[in-house]
């Protein structure tokens, strides 16, 4: 199975990308007035807080950190995909990332949005949330920067805005294309603005090659790191159950787990609405399943690393929260982390499935789920079986304003990402012709040297 | 005389690279091979590169002036508002503890030299650009363009060497 | 912001941190609590509503956890205390255990704050600062004793904290916190503070037991000592050295000797190091006697 054809006409990648940039079908419209509605119900909830005060959320004393947080990290988690796609995969030459990479890195950026949003509605007092920035102020105040909080609020605003540079510098000479082909009207200003004059002149490409090699070698570090920071909130603080030293690979796995399985499940919507089939093919379909496969076992082996640690470990407190998790109140969300992450995956390690569609898309859904719990996993117990034994017993479930928000935050990111798929194009078609252009240049080669009957790269 | 610009599209590499080398042996009056002469491609293509000729790119000497500037400033700018006349002491930790100044470091660091790095790529790249006086929607689908810059009675000698590789088609600017 | 503030400063900072020759100067204050006095009657904690203008959050909320006592009663009961052939009467172990905030000199809060509403003061406490806080709740998430409570609604709003004319009883020398804020026992430092002013118009330092906090006031029994912990005539620093209890460690070096020791005083999870500033006197048990 080819990861795609190596006769594909450039100027039908063009065609073909473009076309999904036309006027939206009716069906778009509804899924976004869905969407606007979900961010409605969250927009509702978040008014109701901030008006009546944070407990409605249904928090407590000592339960104090609930949904928020937990989702908060889950989309963090969710934008570690772009990087991986764009800036890990680059770097090892594997240029079946080309036709991906573009909607991974969108998911990226939206991702960040999603995730800001929670750091503001999880504060007791949001409209004070600017004392977190560090600005020169009369009282001589600045931010606490040994707080992992603020390294996460550092480290996203960096993570964010680099990404967005990323797209779009990685953008500029498919918006060159886009404004060469787009009639007159809005867009094509749009485009024209975008595209800087963009004309691929070889002193452009030189450059551009050597930046977007360099981003991609900063951005590595950067999610590694970011997500890393993310992890401190939890390993730095001394709670049983969180003062891990793990925590920052495992949550790094964790989100490059929680990203590959979001690709897979927009992979296959993309793949069948625009009829990318050419591009978004089975074979890097096929990769990409074999790569989240790798990563759930690596999360796994991480998990295990943990359990093992505590129950080894003289630390009577996280042993008991280990057991609490197991056999405690919040049990059936940890048993049903355990399931969806580490042995619905199993079925990834199928050839069978590997190129299933309805059970890849069911399949990504519910490793997502998986990770989703296992963020929230980590915030409950600890909450509900501490150090401290009056604090014992502190169960607490959220209220329909904290699911109100979570919910919403999925129809947040569904517009922003609609919204973008129409706007720009959700497929990089230089990289694409550039993937088919060293594709018919390998085939030839193997051809004249009289190897080709053994198959070439790409061929399964 | 004048200057006029013609453009050529062809429709592979090859046919570039070919016209690019006769372009660099003929001798015109009035026609510089590396000045007047631009290769416009659909894709990025090293092998452009080599027979363009190594030209060196500088974006890197801005990553590495933005991240080190983007470090130092983090570091600075972090340990300053710790050491001012308020310093508030937290969690019996000195008061410039250097494990989370060196995370906000490296943050900084890394934001300094992504966005540093763009700039440099802006400002060699020559971005944003203004349009050259010949272009064709095509060099951007899948034909690679020569823009070449020539008197006016050099403009024969030129057309017949892109005819003589196929040229797809070749523009002219229209006189002044 | 200058370099020479900070050299200037700097050796005066260092001194701060209780593990440094001169920990503390003039003031750091402590507390020391009987276990064995205590007999669970709450009036400190009653005292502590009345004086820092804690909110009654009513029953429902209450059961829900979210309670604002910063001075609590914790009740422990040894499993067979009141059983079928059990022991009528607990025998091992405090029975009350007033907590509250720890003061603690390396506070697991202090460094988490992101917007950092909570520091370290020069007499020893771990202040709060309302104005500052937006509710992260971090330094809730990091405390190891759970003493800090945040307002989850807007009280001085809510129907029944403080219906028509209770308002006539608030402090007005504390704040009354709307919501989003957290809070904590302070060591009545509106009184520290009074007394501090008074000492310091009269050229000299806060007497021992010239200011009282609250709970210590109203405890029937006296279980609760308060004072200046450098002040060698203070009765807290004498309970501190007759029990051997240091402040800059983590493990007490009477604890390590052979057989152990008849002496009561401990600090809670001080193997955490948090170094707090609370020590209570172990409950006098049967069993040891």
């Amino acid at each position: 199975m080819k990861d795609i054809r190596e006769d594909i006409a450039w100027a039908k990648i063009n065609q073909d990308v473009l076309k999904s940039l036309e006027n939206p079908r009716k069906l778009y419209w509804v899924i976004l007035f869905v969407a606007i509605a979900m961010v409605g119900v969250a927009v509702g909830c978040e008014i109701y807080q901030y008006s009546t005060g944070m407990g409605v959320s249904n928090k407590n004393n000592s339960h104090v950190w609930g949904l928020y947080i937990a989702t908060f990290i889950f989309w963090i988690g969710m934008s570690h995909s772009g990087t991986l796609l764009s800036a890990i995969l680059h770097l090892m030459h594997a240029d079946w990332r080309k036709p991906i990479y573009r909607f991974a890195e969108a998911m990226t950026t939206f991702s960040l949005m999603t995730a800001g949003l929670f750091v503001a509605v999880h504060l007791g007092r949001v409209w004070q949330i600017y004392y977190a920035l560090p600005y020169p102020n009369e009282r001589g105040l600045w931010p606490n920067f040994q707080s992992p909080l603020l390294w996460d609020a550092m480290a996203i605003f960096t993570y964010l805005s680099s990404s967005i540079v990323f797209l779009y510098v990685g953008m500029i000479p498919d918006l060159a294309i886009c404004r060469d082909r787009m009639h007159e009207g809005w867009r094509k200003k749009l485009y024209t603005l975008l595209s800087l004059g963009w004309e691929g002149t070889d002193r452009q490409w030189r450059n551009f090659r050597v930046t977007y090699l360099t981003i991609a070698c900063f951005l590595i570090p950067l999610a590694v790191s970011v997500h890393s920071i993310v992890a401190s909130d939890f390993a730095m603080s001394q709670q049983p159950g969180w003062h891990i030293t793990s925590f920052p690979p495992y949550f790094v796995a964790g989100a490059l787990y929680s990203g590959c399985a979001a690709i897979i499940t927009l992979f296959i919507i993309l793949r069948y609405v625009f009829r990318f089939e050419e591009y978004m093919t089975m074979g890097i379909l096929k990769k990409i399943v074999r790569l989240t496969f790798a990563i759930s076992m690596v999360w796994t082996y991480l998990n295990a690393v943990e359990f093992a640690s505590v129950w080894y470990s003289h630390d009577q407190a996280s042993k008991d929260v280990l057991i609490q998790k197991a056999i405690g109140t919040y049990a059936p969300f940890w048993w049903g982390m355990m399931f969806c992450g580490s042995v619905v995956p199993l079925t990834l390690a199928f050839k069978r499935f590997q190129t299933n569609i309805p059970v890849l898309f069911a399949v990504s859904l519910l490793l997502n789920l998986g990770m989703w719990l296992e963020r929230w996993m980590i915030v409950a117990p600890t909450f509900a079986h501490g150090i401290y034994p009056w604090a014992w017993d502190h169960d607490q479930w959220p209220s329909f304003v904290q699911w109100g928000m979570v919910f919403g935050s999925f129809g947040w990111f569904t517009l922003l990402f609609m919204v973008f798929c129409k706007v720009f194009p959700s497929v990089s078609m230089y990289e694409v012709k550039e993937m088919v252009y060293h594709r018919r240049q390998e085939t030839k080669k193997l051809e004249a040297t009289g190897k080709f009957a053994t198959a070439g790269k790409g061929a399964h | 005389m004048s200057k006029r610009h013609l453009l050529a599209l062809f429709s592979n590499f090859d046919a570039a690279e070919a016209v690019v080398k006769e372009l660099r042996d003929v001798r015109i009056n009035g026609f510089d091979a590396d000045k007047d002469m631009i290769v416009k491609s659909p894709i990025e293509h090293p092998e452009v590169e080599e027979f363009l000729g190594y030209k060196p790119v500088h974006v890197q000497w801005f990553t590495l002036g933005g991240a080190l500037m983007g470090g130092l400033l983090g570091f600075f700018l972090i340990s300053g508002a710790q050491a001012n006349f308020y310093a508030q002491i937290k969690g019996g930790k000195p008061i410039v503890p250097f494990p989370p100044n060196f995370v906000l470091t490296y943050e900084m660091f890394i934001l300094g030299g992504v966005f540093i790095s763009v700039l440099g790529f802006l400002i060699c790249a020559g971005l944003p650009a203004r349009r050259s006086p010949l272009y064709s929607t095509k060099v951007s689908e899948d034909q690679i363009g020569i823009l070449v810059k020539s008197d006016e009675n050099a403009a024969n000698t030129l057309k017949a060497i892109f005819a003589k590789h196929n040229a797809l088609e070749i523009q002219e600017e229209a006189g002044k | 912001m200058s370099v020479s503030n900070l050299l200037e400063n700097w050796s005066q900072f260092r001194h701060y941190h209780p593990v440094d020759d001169k920990p503390h100067d003039p003031y750091k204050w402590a507390m020391s609590i009987d276990l064995d006095a205590c007999v669970g009657c709450n009036a400190c904690s009653v005292a502590c509503y009345a004086e820092n203008n804690l909110p009654v959050v009513g029953k429902e909320k209450y059961a829900h956890g979210m309670s604002m006592h910063w001075m609590r009663i914790e009740h422990y009961w040894d499993e067979d205390v009141g059983e079928e052939g059990g022991r009528e009467f607990p025998d091992q172990g405090a029975q009350f255990l007033p907590m509250m905030c720890q003061q603690c000199e390396a506070a697991p809060c202090e460094t988490v704050c992101p917007v950092g509403a909570t520091n370290h003061t020069a007499d020893g406490l771990n202040s709060q600062i309302y104005n500052r806080c937006v509710g992260s709740r971090y330094c809730e998430a990091n405390c190891p004793y759970k003493v800090r409570y945040f307002n989850w609604y807007d009280y001085p709003t809510t129907d029944n904290v403080w219906p028509a004319e209770m308002t006539q009883q608030l402090n007005p020398d504390v704040t009354v916190r709307g919501k989003g804020v957290m809070e904590k026992c302070t060591f009545c430092v509106q009184r520290l503070s009074a007394a501090k002013v008074t000492a310091k118009s009269e050229g000299r330092i806060v007497h021992d037991g010239e200011v009282q906090t609250a709970c210590q006031q109203v405890c029937p029994v006296g279980a609760i000592s308060f004072g200046n912990l450098i002040d060698p005539q203070s009765r807290v620093h004498k309970q501190w050295r007759a029990q051997q209890v240091e402040l800059d460690k983590d493990r007490q070096a009477k604890d390590e000797k052979e057989g152990g020791t008849n002496l009561r005083g401990y600090r809670i999870l001080e193997n955490m190091r948090p170094y707090p500033s609370v020590m209570y006197l172990e409950r006098v048990r049967e069993s040891a006697i």
